[in-house]
């Protein structure tokens, strides 16, 4: 391997099921201490990604080198891993269930499991049996399970799927103290926006292959494109553009879009508006993210769905969004 | 095996079928059994293997093809396959379990068998070993069902497939020679049979039981070497 700096390695790494190839010649390395956040839709291929890199499955083809041992080498003591979907014997308490995975480490690496539960903002909860844990408290259960050994190397498989918007920033503030720490920590997610927040790096995978990897707000520069201001009257396309003179004006399915507007300009375009007596439905302002740049980079047949890529549309703090008489 | 064991209390079903409906059972073939027909023509304490079978091989089959079924739905081996446990230990910890459970409630059917029978038992030890054998053969089949499943409501189906009509072939309640000849090599071909003839050599006739604890520990470590082999530590 290239990197003897590398927490992961990996080169040419590749894994078939019959016809499907779910992993297709992935190069990647993350760094000790980084976070690198591995993005996609369900079914770019992460989860099987993750498992070749755990040891938990055999890839076809390539090479793979974790903490500098093959996968089904390396000392288990030092991994963490919360798989995709994972759910614990739901009939043991918080406090049990940490007690469980600590019992299968040797004592002199087992954090105190009150520290751990601490560290997860559980402490209080500890005697609630999981199955009654509110689905962001499951969740941060599940990352103090994978954390209970103090790992050098964190994979977190989804860790924030299917919970809601609160619980997830609990999750996100866990990861981002083990960060801190100077924990590696391997993510995968398909929330932009938990990409952008907690990862160094953030790999954009699609069909089985990182379609491109770099910092989040260097991607967004390099391959987001420029701000977008949408505006809906009852006026059309050409109306507003004689009106906007000066400002780049398309039609985008009836819809004037009106680019590189930066949050300031928006007033003064809508002033614009309004004095020429154009009455604005609706408008909507959006600058780039991760979500443009994978969807330039990947195509539109990676359409985001409610699904996959959707919350961070309406959460993101980029978004201006309001419909209405004038705006 | 704290937390397994943890779990099994708190899962009352799982206590009622170790515990209760064994009991119900024996209590019903008792009554059958005193009825004097010609179908229960030996003594209780001849069938008493086939009580013991309800727990002996019907819990760890049932227990481990779900424990497995649920593990690999859930993603737990593939968690526990990132950790320092081995299948070797995860195996051998639900084995012992389903061991401190299936000897309790052993316990308390052989209590109840002896008080509707009216007679005494004297402890073998080759008794406790064919219950420990059988139960390390059982909970390796168990894990074999789990693994060749695709859910755990098929796990629970097939090992309930199994374990029935081994429970009443398997020399227990209906003697050899009065079923349908063709069936007669499926008996000797069961587990349970074994655990039935030389439990009951041990502890009733004073009869040979070597051979037949031979057979049970062969098929101990068999069950043992598949389920290590078979637990889906990898997807």
């Amino acid at each position: 391997m290239d990197n003897p700096a590398a927490a992961v390695e990996a080169r040419g790494l590749r894994k078939r099921y019959g016809e499907l190839i779910a992993v297709d010649g992935v190069d990647l390395s993350v760094d000790e201490g980084e976070v690198y956040a591995l993005v996609g839709p369900n079914g770019a291929g992460k989860t099987t990604l993750v498992r070749c890199l755990t040891g938990t499955t055999e890839p076809t083809a390539g090479d793979v080198s974790v903490l500098n041992s093959r996968p089904s080498a390396v000392d288990r003591v030092r991994l963490g891993l919360l798989p995709q979907q994972f759910t614990p014997p739901d009939r043991l308490t918080a406090r049990e269930l940490v007690e469980y995975y600590s019992g299968l480490y040797p004592e002199d690496r087992v954090r105190e499991t009150s520290a751990v539960l601490d560290e997860v903002g559980l402490k209080e909860s500890d005697k609630q049996r999981y199955r009654d844990l509110s689905g962001g408290q499951k969740r941060r259960l599940l990352v103090a399970a994978s954390i209970v050994n103090d790992p050098d190397l964190l994979f977190l498989d989804e860790p924030t799927t299917g919970i809601d918007p609160a619980g997830r920033r609990e999750v996100w503030r866990v990861v981002e103290e083990l960060s801190s720490q100077g924990t590696t920590v391997f993510l995968t997610t398909h929330y932009m926006e938990e990409a952008s927040e907690l990862s160094d790096r953030v790999g954009l995978m699609h069909q089985g292959s990182i379609v491109e990897e770099g910092a989040a707000d260097e991607l967004v520069a390099e391959h987001g494109g420029g701000s977008r201001f949408t505006i809906e009257t009852e006026e059309t396309v050409d109306a507003v553009a004689g009106v906007l003179e000066g400002y780049s004006v398309r039609d985008e399915d009836g819809l004037a879009i009106v680019e590189d507007v930066s949050l300031e300009t928006v007033s003064k375009v809508l002033d614009l508006l309004e004095s020429s007596d154009v009455t604005v439905q609706e408008f909507n302002w959006h600058t780039p993210d991760l979500e443009d740049v994978y969807m330039e980079l990947a195509g539109e047949d990676c359409q985001p769905t409610d699904s996959n890529i959707g919350p961070q549309a309406s959460e993101g703090d980029d978004d201006l969004t309001t419909g209405g008489e004038g705006g | 095996m704290k937390a397994e064991m943890k779990s099994f209390t708190r899962k009352p079903a799982a206590v009622f079928f170790t515990f209760v409906f064994p009991v119900i059972l024996v209590a019903l073939f008792a009554w059958v059994v005193e009825a004097e027909g010609d179908l229960f023509a030996r003594s209780q304490t001849h069938y008493l293997p086939g009580y013991l079978a309800f727990v002996v091989l019907l819990t760890p089959l049932s227990r481990l093809s779900s424990t497995v079924a649920r593990g690999r739905d859930h993603r737990r081996f593939e968690k526990l396959a990132t950790t320092p446990l081995s299948r070797t230990d995860w195996f051998l910890a639900h084995t012992i379990v389903n061991f401190a459970l299936i000897a309790a409630a052993s316990a308390v059917i052989v209590a109840v068998t002896v008080a509707a029978a009216g007679v005494e038992l004297a402890f073998s030890p080759a008794a406790a070993a064919f219950v420990l054998f059988a139960v390390v053969a059982f909970c390796g089949l168990g894990v074999v069902i789990g693994r060749v499943t695709g859910s755990e409501d098929g796990a629970i189906a097939m090992s309930n497939g199994v374990g029935f009509p081994m429970l009443f072939l398997g020399d227990t309640f209906i003697e050899p020679e009065a079923l349908p000849w063709y069936v007669s090599p499926v008996v000797e071909l069961l587990p349970l049979t074994y655990f039935s003839r030389g439990f009951r050599a041990a502890t009733l006739e004073s009869g040979g039981w070597g051979f037949d604890l031979a057979i049970v520990v062969v098929c101990a470590v068999a069950g043992f070497v598949a389920a290590v082999a078979l637990l889906p530590w990898r997807s």
